[in-house]
């Protein structure tokens, strides 16, 4: 029955598809010899991915036996669900530097302590909180390429209208309140149409207080630790100052996106904020007209050894525990380090660099207006007051914790005190969920 | 020998459903029912904890159980919408000119994207610049009151994502209006001349014939709300005050942000126990007050 044999034909070609389908997807890549091909998964799209684009470009032109192949704007659980699916690619970045303990503490990245031992680099090449954000538990698990801090921005213009001295801002975080207070502006109605200070984000503010939140000693959360509880009181000021969190929300639910010529600060709905260094260069490129100034974050009156306070955040870089090319990743991650590739990635990323030596680069510093106060955030990035969250393998919901706490104390819900002792309950119980 | 044949063509022709069926649905279904007895964090292998997921679930006061009775207050949305998609119904099933028009934009929201109505909706319930506040600001005034504001407000959150689904009523819309056009005429026309108004032919002819429509659209609902997840994901996160937690969210969270996928199977199972009550309960009244057309011959 020759019908028959033709369906049998076209059922066996139906059936080779299907288990292609169920059968992983092998890799197409041709072989040249000598030549290793690696997949690097990053955080960075758009205008941010041509900035990365550059430095791949430079890498791969430099180093041709090893090929650096980048996939933009992927998501932190994509590359978490390749580590499961045990087809991770050889580097990624991490969005969200909280997931790194989780995944450090799960036994899913490479330990680099050996690489970073052989390569020449020193520990005092580096900037401070640039590789203890990269260390879990003693240990290193990710390089850092340029790093992310936060100053205060001014309004000159609105300090003026404000009847204050433009060219000075407030130093303690007491005078921080009391120009908040200054600075914020009311319709006939009785509505904000401009607030003084945009609320910070509360991590910042509990470690501006010298606040804790892991004991070193221990590594257990310090949630409700008594600095951590003045800077929510503090926190809870400003926004009374302002007029309350629901004036406050509202007004800030107005706000247009930071990137770009709706930017809050840049239409003048914003006198004063703390905000990272990507700003000035924003500020030049979305509102060149705009004056403003950019200063160190005001410390807490009865802790002035918080001056100089920064925090920070950073470009994280790591290799899967199962990579197949270890060494060429490594090797990938060893260049970034160099002041050449830090200096690349700064002109055009605006980070600052984490290799103390790229700081001084004179191009970061001069030149266009906005650099001088990119200066200053490279300045403050130096201080030893320079802060950032610690690696847990709770991060994610530790922050989590934080944030709703802080919501509970905007609305008054909750006192600081409460809301803290709250949250360390949790997140105690979570950490000894997790060590068990 | 033949018919053994055509049997195994026959397996071989559903075999691409089945292969679909039982790796990427009926496996992950059981996989989840095994995970949720364990401590499972993704990264590493799972581990059995018999009931504690679910122990610490049932337990938890600040999370669970407030995720649990936010989306439960959703539910006050069914009603509202079962009125409003039938009153919307009843008017355009009247044969008057244009009423294409109509009902293609009355059911135009129901097709949008739910990402872009979430991200338009931001703009219209913006407590300050937003459309809807614009419009009940001066309202308002005369009376001394300033409009709620909505997403910034933990009262005024569900209510607003209430509100914004109502907008999209039009999907339901459109299988009420089928189900009406299919009412027979002589059912009224023996009302009419029975001596029935049209709020009479209404209520004791129309609702009972469309009444399956109803029952099938409130299950739907039911399932629909325990899984409300992408207008909370992407315009409010939970807050303000976890007043947007629902359960889906919470879910995800468990799962995707603090590697608690024990934690998370378990609560997809709660949530599927707590669904079938939900809709066995309306199953259990159904025969109060849905009818069926052949049922009683």
């Amino acid at each position: 029955m020759p019908s028959i044999m033709r369906i049998n034909r076209l059922l066996l070609a139906i059936s080779i598809g299907i288990a292609m389908l169920v059968l992983p997807a092998c890799h197409r890549r041709q072989q040249e010899p000598g030549v290793v091909h690696l997949r690097a998964w990053t955080m960075w799209g758009g205008d941010e991915a041509e900035a990365f684009q550059v430095v791949v470009d430079e890498f791969n032109r430099t180093h041709p036996h090893i090929q650096v192949h980048n996939l933009a704007a992927v998501e932190d659980t994509k590359i978490i669900r390749a580590i499961v699916a045990n087809d991770p690619p050889e580097i990624f970045t991490l969005r969200d530097p909280g997931y790194l303990g989780s995944l450090a503490g799960n036994g899913a990245l490479l330990c680099l302590d050996d690489f970073f031992k052989q390569s020449g680099l020193r520990e005092s090449d580096y900037a401070p909180g640039s590789l203890s954000q990269c260390r879990y538990n003693g240990k290193l698990y990710a390089m850092i390429y340029l790093m992310d801090c936060f100053a205060l921005l001014w309004n000159k213009d609105a300090f003026r209208e404000a009847g204050l001295n433009p060219d000075r801002p407030p130093k303690t975080l007491s005078e921080l309140l009391e120009y908040a207070r200054k600075l914020t502006k009311r319709d006939a109605n009785g509505r904000i149409v401009r607030i003084g200070m945009m609320p910070p984000d509360p991590l910042i503010i509990i470690s501006a207080f010298g606040g804790q939140f892991i004991d070193p000693k221990t590594g257990m959360p310090t949630a409700d630790h008594p600095r951590n509880i003045e800077a929510l009181e503090w926190y809870r000021k400003l926004i009374e100052v302002q007029g309350g969190a629901e004036e406050v929300n509202a007004f800030q639910a107005g706000f247009g996106q930071e990137m770009g010529i709706n930017n809050p600060f840049l239409v003048g709905k914003v006198a004063m904020m703390i905000n990272g260094q990507w700003n000035p260069y924003w500020f030049q490129r979305y509102g060149p007209k705009v004056r403003y100034g950019a200063a160190p974050i005001p410390y807490p009156d009865q802790y002035p050894e918080m001056r100089n306070f920064t925090w920070l955040g950073g470009n994280i870089f790591c290799i899967p525990v199962n990579c197949k090319h270890p060494k060429e990743a490594w090797e990938f991650l060893r260049w970034t380090q160099t002041v050449k590739a830090q200096v690349l990635f700064a002109s055009t990323m605006h980070g600052v660099p984490n290799i103390l030596a790229a700081r001084k680069e004179r191009s970061l510093r001069e030149g266009e207006p906005w650099k001088r106060a990119f200066a200053v955030f490279m300045d403050v990035a130096s201080s030893p007051n320079a802060r950032h969250f610690p690696p847990t393998p709770i991060t994610g919901l530790y922050q989590y914790e934080i944030y709703s706490a802080v919501d509970f104390v905007r609305y008054g819900t909750k006192t600081p005190a409460q809301a803290l002792r709250d949250v360390q309950k949790r997140v105690y119980r979570e950490m000894l969920f997790w060590r068990r | 020998m033949f018919k053994r044949q055509r049997n195994l063509q026959g397996w071989l022709f559903v075999s691409p459903w089945l292969v679909g069926f039982f790796v990427f649905t009926l496996y992950p279904i059981l996989a989840s029912l095994y995970y949720s007895f364990c401590d499972y964090r993704v990264l590493t292998p799972p581990k059995w904890v018999g009931l504690a997921n679910y122990a610490a679930l049932l337990t938890d006061r600040d999370y669970f159980l407030p995720s649990l009775w936010n989306t439960l207050f959703m539910l006050i949305e069914l009603p509202l919408a079962l009125v409003i998609g039938l009153t919307m119904a009843l008017l355009l099933n009247h044969k008057i000119p244009g009423i294409g028009i109509f009902r293609t934009i009355y059911y135009l929201p129901s097709i949008m994207p739910v990402v872009a109505v979430a991200v338009l909706w931001l703009w219209v319930l913006n407590p300050q610049y937003g459309l809807l506040n614009a419009v009940l600001t001066p309202l308002l005034a005369p009376f001394g009151l300033q409009p709620p504001g909505w997403l910034a407000d933990p009262k005024w959150s569900k209510p607003a994502f209430i509100m914004m689904d109502l907008w999209a009523v039009g999907g339901s819309v459109v299988i009420y209006l089928a189900s009406l056009q299919n009412v027979p005429a002589h059912l009224y026309e023996a009302a009419e001349i029975d001596g029935a108004g049209s709020w009479h032919k209404t209520i004791h002819v129309t609702l009972p014939m469309i009444s399956p429509v109803i029952f099938y659209n409130l299950i739907m609902g039911v399932i629909w709300t325990f899984q409300y997840f992408t207008q909370t994901f992407i315009m409010t996160q939970g807050g303000p005050q976890n007043s947007t937690l629902f359960y889906a969210l919470y879910l995800f969270y468990n799962a995707f942000r603090d590697f608690r996928m024990g934690r998370a199977c378990a609560m997809a199972w709660i949530l599927f126990i707590l669904t079938l009550i939900a809709t066995l309960i309306v199953f259990r009244t159904s025969a109060r007050w849905v009818y069926y057309e052949g049922e009683r011959n």
